[in-house]
């Protein structure tokens, strides 16, 4: 954000901006704008400026411009083409394109949110190092106040106080893990930013690091500087190449400016960190996979204890973050514990970003503070179910976590009420599902991936899923028996006790919440043989209700393989021999009147 | 120690046990699938999960979960059995059930745990794996449809093999063990995996289909190869030794074996044995009786000294005292000897002078109690396995820094932050000259070193010492040299290692003493974790000088003994289990003296090349089948027993020499035990041992130590002529002497002799891998296959000495490096 007097031109270049093309908006407004002698033209300078994610990445590629006289306009799905057209009228003119405006929903999505830990995402240029230390971001002003004012046990017992907790999944108080790792004997002590996001739908750790690279640098400072730890690694799966290319140069500035090595800006703190690439490993955002990673060994999980705080990498204590915590650090310094500690529950303090895919409206990434209803984040932040259906479930905490029902949906975001409504936080991540989703197709999803992720050490995961895989496959294939259930059951509860590391212990999860919250789906495969949600192939026998069907005939374009008989003004109709039940027809009804 | 309960008893443990050390100290049983003591634990198998009252909620491991004061423990509650038991289910269901065929039938975990824990059904059901067995090498079978994936394979491999040939692949229930990139395995073939293998996954190809597990008695023994005195037991089945058997408590080593110990005993029931004496008629060699080579023999040892002996120190040091009194007291001659006099100079003269005593000052166990080891030669790891094993474990578990001196690179070098200073063939007194000089200089010797015999003589000759010139002859820098000697002065703790043996004539007396000076300079020995470690090539070759079976007192040495034989002053030549011909330096000088003897007995397992040129040839026993005491390179004093029994008309080389005593007119001793009484009673360091209380353990023989700082003598150069390629000599790990190509394991690995050499000479002579060439030196030539790899430095070439079939002899005559030619 620079002089008010200026103009700038914010585009969205996450790794979502810059697949819709963003390189090519960017090319063309700077194109534009050098061609129309811009700032000649109405004497002012005019900055185009790359910028981190806003968290609508569907609705990419976004563009602010923000003029004195305008203020802040945003634009979304912007093609290069019309770059002329805007530089033309609106910076030029001084008129909006209405039309091109984005429509309320983004308003909308953002006026219930509480940006902190992203911030300066969307806002300024994730690779200046002047942007991050400019005014609005105030960057490396906590760890310079950590070190000229604070004692280690202070920015420890300050981080204590502000109630922050893990926001990798299992929300263990923060600065109660920095403590331990402190109070490890020996004067060699790591720090690791977990960066490795594995969880289906959950790419908040990315958005963060693409958009905000230096401010994991400085958290991670600030946590080195209270444990005493003077090396940090940072986790990153390779699949992020953004992120890592945003962060390592954030690195290189850091280390040319003095903000990283020895003695950092004369304040007689030491610390050097560097990036190990994960190679895409699931169970590598375990702790102590993730360890063994880093040693260059495969990446299984470690017995704990001994903890890594005492006992980590190579050996040595070893504090491990996620990314989304460490950047929650810095705000807790600037702004104070108390601050902190004002924002949400009892339990959970500060904001929680969730990453919402599938059914609902508006896709993305939503920072909103803890306490929030879910209903509010689903509903009001992204604008419930698409296409008119009714809302069955959102699953929250990915392949750990579970499904939450209609009936909890009042449920608040806060790791304990989350876990007693059999889901969890986990990483963030909240996959909405409508009627036209099945629980027991989607308990299969994720257990494939956990079984596929199993790292194959311990005999109740590496073995245990597969057969509880095997059994949800039987039942959506029709070959259920009303024995199944207990077995998933029973099975389930049994790997949860006796896996090794989290991946076992809670990849039984969206089994078991399935079972408890839609247990008559489950009946209808298994005694039935019945699809429910008309989802799963081999139990799909359905026809056109003649009481739904509005004679749209959508469902015909639909039908890849002219299944459909369909005349203007008549009712469809299914000609089950040709059916190959691909269900493209049931997509296409907007009307549910596949049944 | 820590109070804890477990299963409402109250128990003690020490604070630093697992819940599962604990159970098993207070005699309660918990099961284990993937555990195993000598591991870091690991914790995947679920076999072991107990609950916890202070960790409610969860099952917590056994094996990897430590105690804590006043913790509560339940190893046996419904759910925990469920849990087990489920455990048990899931691997049953892929697990193959082909019990009938598999050899680990009556010795497998998993057999044993599904009996205890009567799953007799499962709830589930699943394919079969469908892997491909791995039958790419002789001697490891890996079937991966039966692996439980407990991991000990790889864990072993890595962590005290140091080799790491394998790993777990892939993920989920495809995970698998495997070596990289799904090759077969091709590794050192030590074995280890197999012997801790619950399942039948992995397997002894010579042992498949050859007896029942419980059909075999074990019977524990002593290898009969190397000086590290490993302790195996020898599983018999018809009086034939069919596999060795694994028992994780037995020596030092906790069962660990080498590729030789496990696979090498083939020689023991081998078809080529010798089986009934042979006297040559006619020229020609044939079958006799004992009465008659014996009458034969004993009328030819009447000679006073123009009778000699030459005896392998893989006799029993019962026999090599009976063989000695035979030789002094009813022969009447001083001019005995073994591994050709030289091999054992560094002990009976280097370490006398420098030590006082001509034994090692160091034990095999303070290899992992020492905070630096310097290591002269990387060639420990193949001579001496299992030692490199503890090295191995030493650096990487108790951060011990190594250092090595070597005219190559090995598998020490790659041990982590080893530092390898390779230098050039024939420089490592130069080397440790100028080290012990550097220590002077820089003030790093101990106070303690001025007031040690021969310090004043000692600092004179440094003094002389040119580092520069050190640096000319060795090729290693001086920055390097000042910092291995402050490196080592600084380390609270060292420990210097180095092989000796016949290949070795570089390590000689004065090699000792250069070695030993670097000790004494800084007081690093007579403590623990310090000291110098002689390691010894044969199984009792440290009992052979105890003994004092080599040259003292004006008798001839071993190459003494030959010159002798070839100018006509030794007329009879008593030849006990040696293969001179072979073995020795220089074929040509060895032939000669052979021929040119009048009289030549062999005692022998085989009909070796020495034998075949025997006299009378004699057919004894194998350490599989008789009884006595070996001493270990550390002085360990260990008791054998016999395993089988002896081929009828095979007589041990104690019944042999007992009664060819008698027939000289003395009195015979009847039994080793007997002996064992007079070396109990005479031999220094085993005064008060006793053969009963050695029957159930063994005892270290004490050494003591009077230091002196010995100026070392100075050697002829030993650098190699130019435009030519330095030849070194040595052991090849598969092998020890030349018995070990009577043992079929060893063989199907490394099958004959090779000419290894760096990828820059190859290129240089235009040589590729398996290429047949020609290695021409002074004294001949010889044919070997080219190996060409990264270890060797340019200009130095290697070709171990344990081959008959391609004797390195003919083209080294004893020098330490010896220059050659070579042309395809």
């Amino acid at each position: 954000m620079g002089d008010k007097s200026d103009i700038q031109i914010l585009i969205c270049q996450g790794t979502g901006g810059i697949s819709a093309g963003a390189k090519g908006v960017e090319a063309e407004f700077t194109r534009v704008i050098a061609e129309q002698g811009l700032s000649a033209t109405i004497g002012k300078r005019c900055d185009v400026i790359k910028t981190g994610c806003r968290g609508l990445c569907a609705n990419d590629v976004l563009v602010d411009i923000i003029t004195p006289d305008q203020g802040r306009v945003t634009y979304d799905f912007v093609l290069p083409e019309e770059v002329e057209k805007i530089v033309k009228e609106h910076i030029i003119g001084s008129a909006t394109l209405d039309k091109r405006k984005a429509k309320p929903y983004y308003n909308t999505f953002l006026e219930r949110q509480m940006r902190v830990v992203m911030g300066n995402c969307g806002e300024i240029d994730p690779d200046s190092l002047d942007a991050y230390l400019s005014d609005y971001s105030k960057g490396f002003q906590a760890i310079e106040k950590c070190v000229k004012t604070m004692k280690q046990d202070e920015v420890i017992e300050e981080v204590k106080k502000s109630g922050l907790r893990g926001r990798g999944g299992g929300g263990f108080p923060t600065g109660m893990k920095w403590s331990f790792c402190k109070a490890s004997a020996g004067h060699h002590k790591y720090l690791i930013c977990n960066a490795d996001e594995g969880d289906p739908g959950a790419f908040m750790d990315r958005s963060i690091l693409e958009g905000d690279p230096y401010c994991i640098i400085e958290g991670m400072q600030i946590a080195g500087y209270a444990i005493g730890a003077t090396y940090g690694y940072v986790y990153v799966r390779a699949e992020y190449p953004l992120a890592v290319q945003r962060l390592q140069h954030a690195i290189d500035v850091c280390y040319e400016k003095g903000y990283l090595g020895k003695n950092i800006k004369g304040w007689g703190l030491d610390f050097d960190m560097r990036i190990k690439m994960g190679a895409g490993a699931f169970v590598c955002g375990e702790e102590t996979a993730l360890m063994a990673s880093i040693e260059g060994e495969r990446g299984m999980s470690r017995p704990r204890p001994p903890f890594p705080a005492v006992k980590g990498l190579w050996g040595y204590p070893t504090n491990i973050n996620n990314v989304e915590t460490f950047a929650n650090v810095r705000h807790i310094i600037n702004n104070g514990s108390g601050w902190y500690a004002s924002l949400g529950t009892e339990t959970t303090k500060g904001t929680k970003i969730f990453a919402v895919t599938g059914k609902v409206k508006h896709t993305g990434l939503v920072e909103v503070p803890a306490g929030m209803k879910v209903r509010e984040v689903l509903f009001d932040v992204c604008g419930g179910i698409v296409n008119n259906r009714k809302f069955k479930a959102v699953q929250a905490g990915g392949p750990s976590g579970g499904c939450i029902p209609e009936e909890l949906l009042d449920t608040l975001v806060d790791y304990n009420a989350l876990i007693q409504a059999g889901a969890m936080m986990g990483s963030g991540g909240l996959v909405v599902m409508d009627e036209t989703t099945c629980m027991v197709d989607v308990a299969k999803f994720f257990l494939t991936f956990t079984r596929t992720e199993s790292c194959g050490k311990c005999v109740p995961c590496r073995i245990g899923l597969k057969v509880m895989l095997d059994i949800l496959t039987k039942i959506t294939e029709g070959r259920g028996e009303p024995s199944d259930i207990d077995a998933l059951l029973d099975l389930g509860a049994a790997i949860k006790k006796a896996s090794l590391c989290g991946l076992g212990q809670t990849a039984p999860n969206p089994v078991l919440s399935t079972i408890n919250y839609f247990l008559p789906e489950y009946e209808a495969h298994i005694n039935d043989k019945r699809c429910p949600s008309n989802c799963c192939k081999d139990l799909l026998l359905w026809e056109v209700s003649n009481e739904k069907c509005v004679k749209c005939g959508a469902c015909k374009k639909a039908c890849p393989v002219n299944a459909i008989v369909w005349e203007k003004g008549q009712l469809a109709y299914l000609d089950q021999e040709k059916c190959t039940k691909c269900k493209s027809c049931y997509d296409a009804c907007r009307f549910m009147a596949l049944v | 120690m820590v109070n804890l309960t477990i299963d409402d008893k109250q128990v003690t443990a020490p604070k630093d046990a697992t819940i599962y050390d604990a159970a098993r100290i207070n005699g309660i049983k918990i099961p284990i699938l993937c555990h195993d003591k000598k591991l870091k634990p690991f914790g995947a198998c679920r076999m072991c999960l107990v609950e916890v009252e202070q960790m409610k909620g969860r099952q917590i491991p056994a094996c990897t979960t430590p105690v804590t004061d006043g913790m509560i423990i339940r190893t046996d509650t419904p759910d925990i059995i469920k849990a087990r038991k489920l455990v048990l289910e899931l691997l049953l269901l892929n697990h193959p059930l082909d019990c009938p065929v598999c050899d680990k039938g009556g010795d497998c975990d998993l057999q044993n745990l599904t009996y205890e824990y009567k799953v007799d059904s499962n709830r589930f059901v699943d394919s079969k794996f469908q892997h491909v067995i791995d039958y790419n090498n002789p001697l490891i079978e890996r079937d991966m449809n039966r692996c439980v994936l407990c991991g000990k394979c790889v864990r072993i491999c890595d962590e005290i093999v140091g080799f790491g040939a394998l790993t777990f692949i892939d993920r989920g229930i495809e995970t698998k063990i495997g070596c990289e990139f799904e090759k077969g395995l091709d590794c050192e073939f030590c074995g280890s995996c197999i012997s801790v293998c619950p399942v039948g996954s992995l397997l002894a190809r010579p042992f498949k289909f050859k007896s029942r597990f419980w059909a075999l008695t074990n019977n524990k023994s002593v290898c009969g190869y190397c000086g590290t005195g490993c302790n195996v037991t020898l599983g018999v089945k018809d009086n034939k030794v069919l596999t060795t058997v694994y028992d994780e408590n037995q020596g030092f080593h906790k069962g660990q074996l080498c590729v030789r110990g496990r696979f090498g005993y083939q020689f023991i029931n081998s078809a080529k044995r010798l089986t009934t004496p042979l006297v040559k008629k006619n020229g020609a060699l044939t079958e006799s009786t004992w009465d008659e080579a014996l009458e034969i023999v004993a009328g030819r040892l009447k000679g006073g000294s123009a009778v000699a002996a030459l005896a392998t120190p893989r006799l029993t040091n019962e026999e090599l005292v009976l063989f000695k009194k035979l030789l002094v007291e009813n022969v009447g001659t001083k001019n005995y000897d073994h591994s050709a006099g030289y091999a054992h100079s560094a002990l009976t003269e280097g370490f006398v002078r420098s030590f006082g005593s001509a034994a090692s000052s160091a034990s095999i166990l303070d290899v992992q109690k020492t905070d630096l080891l310097l290591v002269i030669k990387t060639d420990t790891y193949e001579t001496h396995p299992v030692v490199g094993f503890e090295m191995n474990m030493a650096v990487k578990n108790k951060g011990v820094k190594l250092s090595i001196l070597s005219d190559k690179r090995g598998k020490l070098s790659k041990l982590p932050h080893a530092q390898t200073l390779v230098h050039r063939p024939g420089s490592e007194i130069v080397l440790l000259n100028a080290i012990a000089r550097t220590l002077i200089d820089e003030k790093l010797v101990a106070d303690s070193a001025a007031s040690v015999a021969g310090y004043a003589e000692l600092e004179k000759a440094l003094s002389g010492v040119s580092i520069e010139a050190a640096v000319t002859a060795s090729g290693i820098s001086a920055a390097d040299i000042k910092n291995l000697a402050s490196e080592y002065a600084s380390a609270a703790k060292a420990l210097i290692v180095f092989p000796v043996g016949q290949a070795y004539t570089g390590h000689t007396a004065a090699l000792a003493s250069a070695a030993a000076n670097i000790a004494i300079l800084t007081g690093k020995y007579g403590k623990e974790g310090c000291g110098v470690l002689c390691l010894s090539e044969k199984n009792n070759s440290q009992g052979a000088i105890d003994m004092g079976f080599y040259a003292q007192d004006g008798g001839l040495n071993g190459l003494q003994i030959l010159d002798a034989c070839a100018d006509g002053s030794v007329k009879t030549l008593f030849v006990a289990g040696e293969n001179p011909l072979v073995s020795y330096p220089d074929r040509a000088r060895v032939k000669a003296a052979l021929d040119a003897v009048e009289f030549l007995v062999v005692s022998e397992l085989f009909l070796t090349e020495t034998a075949a040129m025997a006299d009378v040839v004699l057919p004894v026993c194998s350490f599989a089948e008789k009884e006595g005491t070996f001493t270990s390179s550390d002085r360990r004093v260990q008791y054998i027993t016999p395993a089988i029994r002896k081929g009828a008309r095979i007589k041990s080389d104690f019944e042999l020499f007992s009664n060819l005593i008698t027939r000289l007119g003395g009195q015979g001793t009847s039994t080793p035990e007997a002996l064992f009484g007079e070396i109990s009673s005479t031999v220094s360091g085993y005064q008060g041992m006793s053969y009963q209380a050695l029957q159930i353990e063994s005892a270290f023989a004490p050494v003591v130590i009077t230091p002196a700082l010995v100026v070392p003598l100075p050697e002829s150069p030993r650098a190699s002529e130019a435009g030519k390629l330095a030849l070194v000599t040595g052991s090849v790990l598969y092998h020890s002497g030349t018995l070990s190509q009577y043992g079929e394991g060893p063989m199907h690995v490394c099958p004959e002799a090779y000419i290894e050499m760096s990828r820059t000479d190859a290129a240089a002579h235009k040589i590729a891998e398996n290429d047949m060439v020609t290695v021409t030196s002074a004294t001949g030539n010889i044919k070997l296959k080219a190996k060409v790899t990264p270890r060797m430095p340019a200009g130095v070439v290697f070709v171990p000495y344990n081959f008959s079939s391609a004797p390195v002899n003919t083209i080294w005559n004893g020098a330490a490096v010896t220059s050659v030619t070579v042309t395809k």
